[in-house]
């Protein structure tokens, strides 16, 4: 099972397409869940997701905007995608045939 | 990249492990540039929460820890609270812990908030005026640099006239008023004032007007002001005073006005009526070289005391160099007018703020050990509560919490001991303390307090927090055994070794200070102080203006004094030792011309009736007393000169026989009939000054401002009221003032010295303790720690006298590390010290020495009672005990 902040992670990482860092991750996630997470966090999560082999990262160019520093990009690997399908899943079934109020995912 | 903040970046590049500083900083910037263009505090704000935030979650916290919580505000807020109801439990269940460290906080923290009291509204806060920090004092600089607050009026005016930095200025000068007429003569406090002098404070009075230019002329200025408390005192509070004509030392005055009770009389605290000064060029006593003129300057707005001190240097130098005779060419400046004010108890005041924030440092490093201590204890909680999930960020923060919250207990229990301690404290100050009446447990005192408090709080709360945390010790669940690792046990040495040192300079500051005290109070004054009564005498008025009445009533006034029963002998002079009042004559020999009659040596004059010398017991060294054909003739000019006049005078030769002229060419020789010994007039801590005495009836001026001494068979108190009747029923209608004893006069002039040495006192008492709670506190830990080794050395056959020595030694051990690093501060302080210190080094090794054997026996007798229990360990118990 996957940790709440990770799903969300790795949801906005996919989204992204493997073009997205920090802080467009951040955005994304922002944008969906209105949760403003300190960019420190997302990079906490990323290193933790790449550690488990969960996303893959490679270094983009060094750009004016930022200071001249380069920022790194994630992807999800497959690892990843099957983890979050799984966890995802496992949330599904344990909200199966519950009246919450609201229509399930 | 210019725009963006330097200082978050540079923390991230200082914090970040290198993998991931590259890119984090990379986010952060091209967040910041994109915020900041719409937004720029939004973007600059936002940018040092991330940076801290990304600091503390990456570097700090481990990134195994498996439930990773997010950082937000409300996630924050919640822990924070939660952590504080936490504190309150875990403490309330360890209530002799908790009382204990209260207890040691709140005495510190009680009486730094107290001292604060003191020290903020006498140093800190500004004069009760509009804009004080403009307020200031001119002054004229000696050509040896030494700063002279009074200047002649014309130099006033001059330096007025051509500063551009002044806005409004006064000059200020001292009067002694007696009121007569319907009640009782009475003498009060008074200041002559330039017309400026209330405006350039910037207040006015309460009831009627102001000093205008016209009252500052020679014979326009019958007018006065008087304070509120005069106002009420003698006239009753009564409103239809303005236009009232009083009689003040003989001359009618018209009151003009009333200050508001409010009114701080910043230059004389006591002064209670104001008349103009009415100076004019060419005035008898407007000359440059009479310099007796204080000043209070309001300087323009936007100008610097600095700036300002700058051009009246300038001025100086211009004057100098226009009347070459008058200057010494020195220069001049201007000081803040509230530190000329409180000049006096600065060193005192800034002495006990100094050791009072030691005891405080000793209470918090006493409070951090203890807790530190109980941290070890609690390893096993803090190891299952990890491995039930809480985060060692958690945990960091429980610790810090619970500091916290013992510190604001401490806080909240030091402000009521500070309230218990203020009136002692204040009550115990030496009378000259200046703006003592604004003295309180205000709201900055409160503000102080809750401060001292947090900081005290944070810093107890982190040292347990990192010291567990640093060295893993949050995860010792396998363990189970509570050893104290050796790094630890490193850390609480270190705070106890810092408590002795700390402790070492207190005592040594009160070895210093006891020291001083006790050789100032053998130092011989000259004259017997014991049994004297001493009282100020003046007649003035419209009867004592013919000549020959002043002195006739000085007669009267001995001859009932001496009829009191228990007063053996009474005299009357200008002058007594000890009372700071300064009267000094160049003294030129006939025998020895000198060139320059300036550089003859100045000698206090004392004026004096019959019998001054016997009253006073001023041995005679050589030569005779005044005869009674001498005090009564007033042709005859005898002298009486001090042992170090004469030696100075004539070195190695007699003086008896020769002549003396005081002042200058225009007055007459005195023969010098004896040499008396020297006498301490300005202080007991002061170099000896040298004295000429002469009879009154042969001085050029009949002298009114008398001084009487009277020396009593018994205790001086007792017989003072008498005296104080005697010299009233020779004239009723004089205002009489208040006798003291020449013991109170000593005791004042060493007042300052004393509240130091007692409040030091207090306070190296309050740090022994808490140094010997300290040691015992470690040694008693590591002695329950090494209690099987005890055993095994025990069973081993080593026998319990010799186990006892092995914990002292290591009790003392700790004391002399203490005593190393103490000593280097005791050196400083003594230095800080200085100007309280008398005839004593402040590295005086007797004295280093004497605190040291203090701290040691104490830190000693702290370890008696682990080692103790560490010699009377049983073999067996300890061999079972696993």
């Amino acid at each position: 099972m996957l940790a709440e902040l990770e799903q969300a992670v790795l949801l906005a990482t996919l989204r992204l397409d493997g073009e997205g860092y920090g802080l467009t991750i951040r955005d994304e996630i922002a944008r969906a869940t209105g949760r403003d997470l300190a960019i420190g966090t997302i990079h906490k999560t990323l290193t933790r997701l790449e550690v488990k082999e969960l996303v893959a990262s490679r270094m983009g160019a060094a750009s004016p905007h930022r200071g001249g520093r380069a920022k790194r990009h994630y992807a999800v690997t497959a690892l990843g995608v099957r983890e979050l399908k799984a966890t995802l899943r496992s949330i599904q079934r344990l909200a199966a045939g519950l009246r919450l109020g609201f229509d399930p995912p | 990249m210019s725009r963006v903040p330097r200082i978050p970046v540079a923390i991230l590049e200082a914090l970040l492990p290198e993998e991931s500083r590259e890119v984090v900083i990379g986010d952060l910037v091209e967040e910041y540039l994109e915020l900041e263009r719409r937004h720029p505090l939004r973007a600059r704000w936002r940018l040092w929460r991330e940076a801290v935030g990304a600091a503390v979650s990456l570097q700090l916290l481990p990134t195994r820890v498996p439930a990773f919580t997010p950082y937000t505000m409300e996630s924050l807020v919640q822990t924070i609270v939660g952590d504080l109801r936490q504190a309150f439990r875990v403490l309330g269940r360890a209530r002799g812990f908790t009382a204990l460290c209260v207890l040691t906080l709140g005495v510190a923290i009680g009486a730094t908030t107290a001292i604060f009291s003191v020290v903020n509204p006498v140093l800190i806060r500004g004069l009760p005026f509009p804009h004080p920090e403009r307020l200031v004092a001119a002054y004229e600089r000696g050509a040896d640099g030494s700063r002279n607050e009074r200047m002649g009026w014309e130099t006033f005016a001059d330096v007025r006239r051509a500063s551009k930095s002044i806005e409004s200025a006064a000059p200020v000068g001292s009067w002694e008023a007696t009121i007569f007429g319907e009640r009782d003569a009475e003498r009060v406090s008074g200041e002559r004032v330039g017309w400026q002098y209330f405006k350039t404070l910037g207040t006015h009075p309460m009831l009627g007007r102001d000093f205008v230019a016209e009252d500052d002329t020679p014979d326009g200025s019958g007018v006065v002001i008087l304070s509120y408390a005069l106002w009420r005192r003698r006239y009753g509070g009564d409103s239809s005073i303005l236009g009232r004509v009083i009689d003040v030392n003989g001359i009618k005055r018209t009151v003009i006005g009333v200050m508001p009770s409010s009114f701080e009389n910043a230059t004389l605290r006591e002064a209670q009526m104001w008349r103009p000064l009415g100076y004019v060029l060419g005035g008898a006593s407007s000359c440059r070289t009479c310099r007796h003129l204080t000043n209070v300057v309001r300087l323009k707005p936007g100008v610097s005391v600095e700036r300002a001190s700058r051009e009246i240097d300038l001025i100086f130098a211009q004057l100098a160099a226009s009347h070459p005779k008058e200057y010494a060419g020195g220069g001049g400046g201007v000081v803040g007018l509230q530190e000329r004010v409180t000049q006096s108890v600065r060193p005192v005041l800034l002495t006990l703020f100094g050791a009072v924030l030691l005891v405080l440092l000793i209470a918090a490093a006493n409070v951090a050990n203890l807790q530190l201590a109980r941290a070890f204890r609690r390893q096993e909680e803090f190891a299952v509560r990890m491995a039930l999930g809480a985060g060692r960020s958690r945990l960091t923060q429980q610790l810090a919490a619970e500091g916290l919250v013992l510190a604001l207990a401490g806080g909240a229990a030091g402000v009521a001991f500070a309230a218990a301690l203020l009136p002692a404290l204040a009550s115990r100050l030496p009378a000259n303390v200046p703006r003592a009446e604004s003295i309180a447990l205000d709201w900055r005192a409160l503000a102080f307090a809750v401060v001292i408090s947090v900081g005290v709080g944070v810093a107890i709360g982190l040292v347990p927090a990192v010291q567990l945390g640093g060295r893993g010790m949050f995860d010792s669940l396998r363990g189970g055994r509570r050893t104290v690792g050796a790094a630890s046990r490193r850390t609480r040495a270190a705070f106890v070794v810092s408590e002795m040192a700390l402790a070492l300079m207190l005592v040594t500051g009160v070895a210093l200070l006891g020291r001083s005290l006790t050789k100032l109070l053998g130092v011989n004054p000259g004259f017997d102080g014991s049994h004297l009564v001493v009282m100020p005498v003046r007649a003035g008025g419209v009867t004592y203006q013919a000549p020959g009445t002043t002195l006739q009533n000085h007669d009267r006034i001995r001859d009932a004094v001496a009829a009191v029963p228990g007063v053996l002998s009474v005299s009357l002079s200008t002058e007594i030792p000890l009372t700071a009042n300064v009267d000094r004559y160049g003294v030129q020999a006939q025998d020895k011309p000198l060139d320059h009659p300036e550089l003859a040596p100045s000698a206090d004059r004392y004026t004096v009736s019959p019998d001054f010398i016997r009253t006073m017991r001023i041995p005679m060294l050589r030569g005779r007393d005044f005869s009674p054909a001498e005090t009564r003739d007033s042709s005859i000019h005898v002298a009486i000169v001090s042992a170090d006049l004469a030696n100075k005078l004539w070195p190695g030769e007699d003086a008896i026989g020769r002549q003396i002229r005081l002042s200058d060419a225009k007055r007459p020789w005195w023969r010098v009939i004896g040499v008396a010994g020297n006498v301490r007039h300005m202080g007991l801590d002061e170099v000896v000054s040298l004295q000429v005495y002469v009879p009154e009836r042969a001085w050029w001026d009949e002298e009114s401002d008398m001084m009487l001494v009277a020396r009593t068979a018994g205790d001086a108190k007792r017989v003072a009221s008498a005296v104080r009747a005697a010299v009233r029923s020779v004239d009723p209608r004089q205002p009489i003032a208040t006798p003291s004893t020449m013991d109170e006069i000593v005791d004042l002039s060493t007042a300052q010295r004393r509240v130091a040495l007692t409040v030091f006192a207090f306070f190296s008492a309050i740090a022994l303790l808490l140094a010997m709670g300290g040691v015992y506190g470690v040694m008693s830990g590591a002695v329950t720690e090494r209690m099987r080794e005890f055993g095994l050395r025990a069973a081993l056959g080593a026998n319990p006298s010799g186990i006892l020595r092995l914990v002292l030694r290591d009790g003392l051990s700790l004391a002399l590390v203490g005593l190393a690093i103490g000593g280097a501060g005791a050196v400083l302080l003594g230095r800080y010290l200085g100007s309280l210190l008398y005839a004593v080094e402040p590295r005086d090794p007797v004295t280093l020495g004497l605190a040291g054997v203090v701290v040691v026996s104490t830190s000693l007798l702290a370890c008696v009672v682990p080692a103790r229990r560490a010699a009377r360990v049983d073999p067996m118990t300890a061999l079972r005990s696993d």
